[in-house]
């Protein structure tokens, strides 16, 4: 790899931390050395996760490097199970067992008879790509070691699959899709993968009639589970009101049922007004320069908010996901992902009057005759604690609009 | 959860048993929150020294992790500062990092202009066996600027004291000799203000001229010229191996003025440092001394059979502990990392009052249940205060005493104790203990 800068994309190690780290009932057991896990706490915090008390570490020592001796693993499994009681314990590799090959899976086996927690073992150590590669197998894994086949069917229920904690913004969006659910359908959420949920919800994953698919992470997860207890899903991150729309009309056709009437009216309205408020920018107030905008992001977001900016004449001239690519299926030409920092500086620096969205790092670079609006991790300047606040829905696309005028205006 | 603070205490040692650092014992194999990483004191090291650049080399993990906790960091400059990475993939683990360091290294020479470059290497790297020293040396010669390796692989070494005193070590190879200006230099600050110490003020008043302060503030510059300094003044273990070396390589002579609370060893330590720096020793030294003896007496009546639990503090531990058993104070358990020959002296004094328990530190959640067997009145350190509330038990909060050096730390230390007995008392009475 090149010379990073800012901040490196976070591992796929990190993505399966944070995303365990919201399921009650469970403990996170690192098998590395401490001061990763210490250092990694400042991270889980300001995601909004509670590490306390769930991550633990064995720390290692150059015994076990250089001897490849794992008691302390074992020990530190049987002292979990014995002192917390946990109903799974997520063992999980550190890169420098994955390069030394500790055989975290062999360990869990032999020591699955000594404990009365589950042991479910991730040997991923940070090399296998990005964070985006980690949701993946997070959502794949826990759906193959959790999910249980005798749930009973529960009505009007639906999961979300692919809520990364890792997203701006992810606990408002979760707020919103599940408003617009039971406003438009009275549906209730039974699971959230991953965020704020738990063992025993993830284990009856299989009651709930429909899965709601946020992320491409998700999909893999989504067709298990399709493929295993035939639960339909949707995969939509639905960013402005058109996509929102689309969204409940993709839901009503599953669960055969229609969109509440007042909800769609309202946003259809708030629709009819953006085709109105696009006209008015134009002819109201003459374009003083093409409008433009650039977009970082998770692959979702960069693809369907860029539609929607688009949908209000603002051409999005770079759309740049901020992991790699090469899981996704059909992925747009214009979605690029730089793995050398030099080449997405290059463009946002360049930037003159252009609406720019991203993460902190990436708006920071950009100068001051640009509108700036932040709708990635990681965030820098002050912190996310509103979970009422979404990109994603109706809410979203009203604070996103906000901008936007801001944005018409300058 | 059905941990027993008996059984956690089964698993203590008893002071007088331990030897060595080996002997100290882990509460539990699974740790939470653990001990920092030595990568993360070489960052705190580098942030002190001006125009200077950190690059970690490590995985994405390592590297997201030292950013991250510099990006804050006025002395870092922020987001776009001077803390940059080399971040490995599966190709660099195979088949090594040298290409890639030189690569990264000349658009570093390119963007930054450093006046120095420490490479840090984090633990991969010491597995794979890259040799950083070389490649160190090779880019030292090639750009003529100073270019360090660190080595902070964390399972060589218990906290993050190595990665701080590995730095700064490293600095000595700038040095260079030149002729005596009379100066001091400060050697080991890891937090707080030298200028805000009492030390700093003594040192000031009686004319004496401030050389480089290592690694709490100073330019590359500074650190090239550090030979020319009358007297170190260590004030931290991690500044030890430093001292030793610019004594052996330059002869200047040092103090180990580390953050003490017994009056008499601060005394002795003022009257060493002025007879090494040819001065009088100011008047005023003797009045503080009269003064903190007269506080430390006075403290007894409060402090007296008071229990408590060390966990960590700016002090250095086994003096501390050896100056609360001298106020009549009850050590029920230290916690400690570190155990050599120096911290013999300190035990022995201890233990002629009582034999406490002893276990490494950095592992607050088995200690939760070791407070409801023991009951101590405070604890010194890092914990969360509401639930020792709940348990009748005050933090004595010392953290500020990072930008005291001198009696000061004597007095607000006593300070913070009173309080804290108060606020402990108040609880118990709370709780009907």
């Amino acid at each position: 790899m090149s010379l990073c800068r800012f901040l490196p994309n976070p591992s796929d190690r990190m993505a399966i931390v944070w995303s365990l780290l919201s399921i009650k009932d469970s403990l996170i057991l690192e098998y590395g050395p401490a001061g990763t896990t210490h250092f990694s706490m400042g991270l889980y915090g300001s995601l909004g996760v509670d590490w306390k008390q769930v991550l633990f570490t064995t720390h290692m020592d150059e015994d076990d490097v250089v001897m490849g001796d794992v008691s302390r693993l074992e020990k530190a499994i049987v002292e979990l199970d014995t002192n917390y009681h946990p109903k799974v314990i997520f063992v999980l590799a550190s890169s420098i067992s994955s390069v030394i090959g500790t055989d975290i899976k062999g360990v869990c086996n032999y020591m699955q008879k000594e404990v009365n927690a589950r042991l479910i073992a991730f040997e991923q150590g940070g090399f296998r790509g990005d964070y985006s590669v980690g949701l993946t197998e997070v959502y794949k894994l826990l759906v193959n070691n959790l999910v249980e086949a005798n749930s009973e069917k529960k009505e009007g229920t639906y999961n979300i699959i692919g809520a990364s904690m890792g997203n701006y913004r992810m606990a408002s969006d979760i707020w919103e899709i599940k408003n617009l659910m039971k406003e438009g359908f009275s549906y209730t959420l039974n699971t959230c993968l991953c965020s704020q949920t738990s063992v025993d919800q993830i284990k009856q994953m299989a009651a709930a009639e429909l899965n709601i698919v946020l992320s491409f992470e998700g999909l893999e997860a989504a067709e298990l589970l399709l493929e295993r207890y035939n639960i339909p899903y949707v995969y939509m991150a639905p960013y402005g009101y058109r996509q929102t729309l689309e969204f409940l009309q993709k839901v009503s056709e599953i669960v055969k049922k229609p969109i509440h009437k007042s909800l769609q009216m309202r946003i259809k309205g708030k629709l009819n007004n953006l085709a109105m408020y696009k006209m008015a920018g134009m002819m109201g107030r003459k374009p003083r320069f093409n409008y433009k905008a650039i977009v970082k992001g998770n692959y979702d977001l960069v693809k369907n908010m860029s539609s929607y900016l688009e949908e209000v004449g603002i051409t999005v001239s770079d759309k740049i996901c901020s992991h790699s690519t090469k899981n996704i299926k059909n992925i747009s030409d214009d979605i690029k992902f730089y793995t050398d920092e030099r080449d997405y500086l290059q463009i946002v620096r360049a930037a003159r009057k252009c609406l720019v969205m991203g993460d902190d790092v990436f708006l920071e670079q950009a100068d001051n005759t640009n509108i700036k609006v932040r709708t990635g991790f990681p965030f820098i300047k002050g912190s996310q604690i509103a979970t009422h606040m979404p990109l994603m829905g109706e809410k979203g696309a009203d604070y996103i609009l906000e901008w936007i005028d801001m944005y018409y205006q300058m | 959860m059905t941990l027993q603070g008996k059984d956690i205490i089964a698993k203590m040692e008893k002071l007088s048993n331990v030897k060595t650092v080996k002997d100290i014992p882990q509460l539990t194999n699974a740790m939470f929150p653990g001990t920092h990483c030595p990568l993360m004191g070489a960052a705190m090291a580098v942030g002190g020294i001006e125009n200077s650049m950190i690059v970690v080399i490590g995985t994405d993990e390592c590297t997201y992790y030292a950013k991250n906790m510099t990006i804050g960091s006025e002395k870092f400059g922020g987001i776009n500062g001077r803390c940059v990475s080399v971040v490995l993939d599966d190709h660099d683990v195979t088949f090594g990092s040298t290409k890639t360091m030189h690569s990264a290294f000349a658009q570093i020479m390119e963007e930054y202009s450093p006046e120095c470059v420490f490479l840090v290497t984090t633990c991969i790297i010491e597995i794979i066996g890259d040799d950083y020293d070389a490649i160190a040396e090779e880019l030292s010669e090639q750009y003529n600027i100073p270019v360090m390796a660190v080595h902070t692989e964390h399972f060589k070494c218990e906290d993050h004291f190595p990665g701080l005193e590995r730095t700064i070590t490293a600095c000595a190879a700038m040095m260079k000799k030149c002729p005596c200006d009379n100066s001091v230099n400060i050697l080991g600050q890891r937090l707080g203000n030298f200028a805000a110490t009492e030390l700093y003020k003594v040192l000031k008043d009686a004319g004496v001229k401030i050389g480089m302060q290592l690694p709490s503030g100073c330019t590359v510059e500074e650190i090239k010229k550090a030979a020319g300094a009358k007297v170190n003044i260590v004030v931290h273990d991690i500044a030890l191996p430093l001292a030793k070396k610019m004594k052996s390589k330059f002869g200047i002579p040092y103090i180990y003025f580390n953050r003490f609370c017994e009056p008499e060893k601060i005394y002795e330590n003022y009257q060493n440092l002025f007879s090494y720096l040819q001065l009088e020793m100011p008047k005023e030294i003797y009045v503080k001394f009269e003064a903190v003896k007269k506080a430390v007496e006075d403290s007894k009546e409060v402090l007296k059979g008071i229990t408590y639990i060390y966990g960590n503090t700016p002090y250095y531990c086994f003096e501390i502990n050896s100056f609360l058993c001298s106020l009549g104070m009850i050590p029920q358990v230290i916690q400690s990392n570190k155990f050599d020959s120096n911290d013999q002296v300190y035990v022995a004094k201890i233990l002629q009052n009582i034999d406490p328990y002893i276990c490494k530190s950095a592992n607050i959640a088995p200690l939760q249940y070791v407070y409801d067997e023991l009951k101590p009145y405070l604890y010194m350190g890092h914990e969360f205060a509401a639930r020792l509330r709940a348990k009748g038990i005050a933090i004595v909060h010392s953290d500020a005493a990072s930008n005291m050096l001198g009696f000061e730390a004597t007095l607000f230390l006593l300070m913070q104790l009173e309080k804290s007995v108060n606020e402990a008392k108040t609880y118990r009475k709370e709780l009907l203990i």
